[in-house]
Parts: structure tokens; sequence; C-alpha cells
């Protein structure tokens, strides 16, 4: 059989880049409605994370006659700290996201979701035990 | 990207106390928002003809990106001020 007379194949998908293919192995594009819905919510994660950082920076350059030193300095680190860790978490959720859509496995649970919540408690209760204490 | 654009101009705030090291902190900030504003035609219209043809890379440079920016300004900004 000559190539002339072959079925035409199925249509090769355009590459999709190094990086992509390391990190996305495998499974097909999902909708693109949910990859970009994906996308959206990684971003209001980094929303949050940047409000986390200018709050931290905030208090540190604001706060100077309102909290001692250390109170000052623990809270601008806490959520620092708590912003940098939320754009390290926000990325990896959007890949385990988007790795799950791809190989249409059940969504993953999120864990940077308890970890905000715990540290915006914690981060309360320092505040509060100040202001009683003060 | 305006999110990123008030956090660079709170990062100024820090120039006074902190010196020339904080433009560092205000180069990254600015420059993902910059990066931001000068690429967002270009990936709207790749996403609404991804829209169209039912098929959208996930663009993943963008995130990884977005996220270091991030984590980069949070490990700066925490040098800051325990050295600074």
């Amino acid at each position: 059989m000559t190539n002339r007379e072959q079925p035409a194949s199925a249509p090769v998908p355009p590459s999709r880049g190094r990086i992509a293919e390391r990190l996305l192995p495998g499974g097909e594009e999902p909708d693109p409605r949910f990859t970009l819905a994906n996308e959206r919510t990684f971003l209001a994660w980094i929303r949050t994370s940047l409000a986390l950082l200018a709050g931290g920076i905030a208090i540190e350059a604001f706060t100077s006659d309102l909290f001692l030193e250390p109170v000052r300095k623990g809270l601008a680190v806490v959520l620092l700290l708590l912003g940098m860790l939320l754009s390290a978490g926000s990325a990896v959720r959007w890949l385990r996201v988007e790795r799950s859509m791809r190989n249409k496995a059940p969504l993953p649970v999120p864990l940077i979701v308890p970890l905000l919540a715990a540290a915006g408690a914690l981060a309360a209760a320092v505040v509060l035990i100040f202001i009683l204490w003060r | 990207m305006l999110a990123l654009v008030t956090v660079s101009a709170i990062f100024l705030r820090w120039l006074p106390q902190h010196g020339l090291p904080i433009l560092l902190l205000f180069t990254v900030s600015a420059g993902t928002a910059a990066g931001i504003y000068f690429t967002q035609r270009r990936r709207y219209r790749v996403s609404s003809h991804g829209i169209r043809k039912e098929r959208h890379d996930a663009d993943i440079t963008a995130v990884l990106w977005t996220a270091s920016a991030g984590v980069i300004l949070g490990a700066l900004g925490i040098g800051v001020v325990l050295i600074g």
C-alpha cells in the first residue's frame, strides 16, 4: 500500500510547548470555558495574595505609633508570609485542577482554603489579644 | 494588574525608611503589572478564539510568572521587615 492509498490519519494536535507538556502531561484539552474559569479562580487567589502583601507592608509602614515594634513586625511578617504562601498555593491549585480536568478526574480539595482561614484567625487573635492587653 | 500597581505604590512608602533596595520590589511589582497590561489584548484575543474553536491551551507560563512574582515580592518584603 502506498502512501497515497493510506486513509487520512487523525489531525495532529498542535504542540503545547515544553513546559506545558512537562507539567500537564497526558489527558486531553478540557472545555476552554473550564480552563478560563480555572484561570479566573487563580487570579482571584492572586488578588487576595496581593492584598495580604499590601496589608503587611502597610502595617509595617503606617502603624509605628500604634503597635509596639515586635507586634508590628510580627504581624507584617505573618501577612507577607501568608501572601507568599497563597501566591505559590494558588499556582499549585491551578495546576492540580487543570490536571484533573485534563484527565476527567474529580477536582482536588482546596488546601489553601484551610490555610488562609487558620492564618486569618491567628492574625485576628493576635490583634484582639493586643487590643485587650493594651 | 491594578492590584500590582497599588502594591508597587505602597512599596514606595518604604523608600524613606529602607532606601534604594525598595526600588527592586517596586520594579518587580510594576514590571509584572506592565507585562500584564501590554499582553492583555493578545491574551484576550487568544482566549476568545479558543472559545470559538472549542480548544484553548492553558497559559501555564503566565500562571507561573504571576505566582512567582507574588512569591518573590513576599520573600523580599519579609527580608526588608526583618533585616531593613
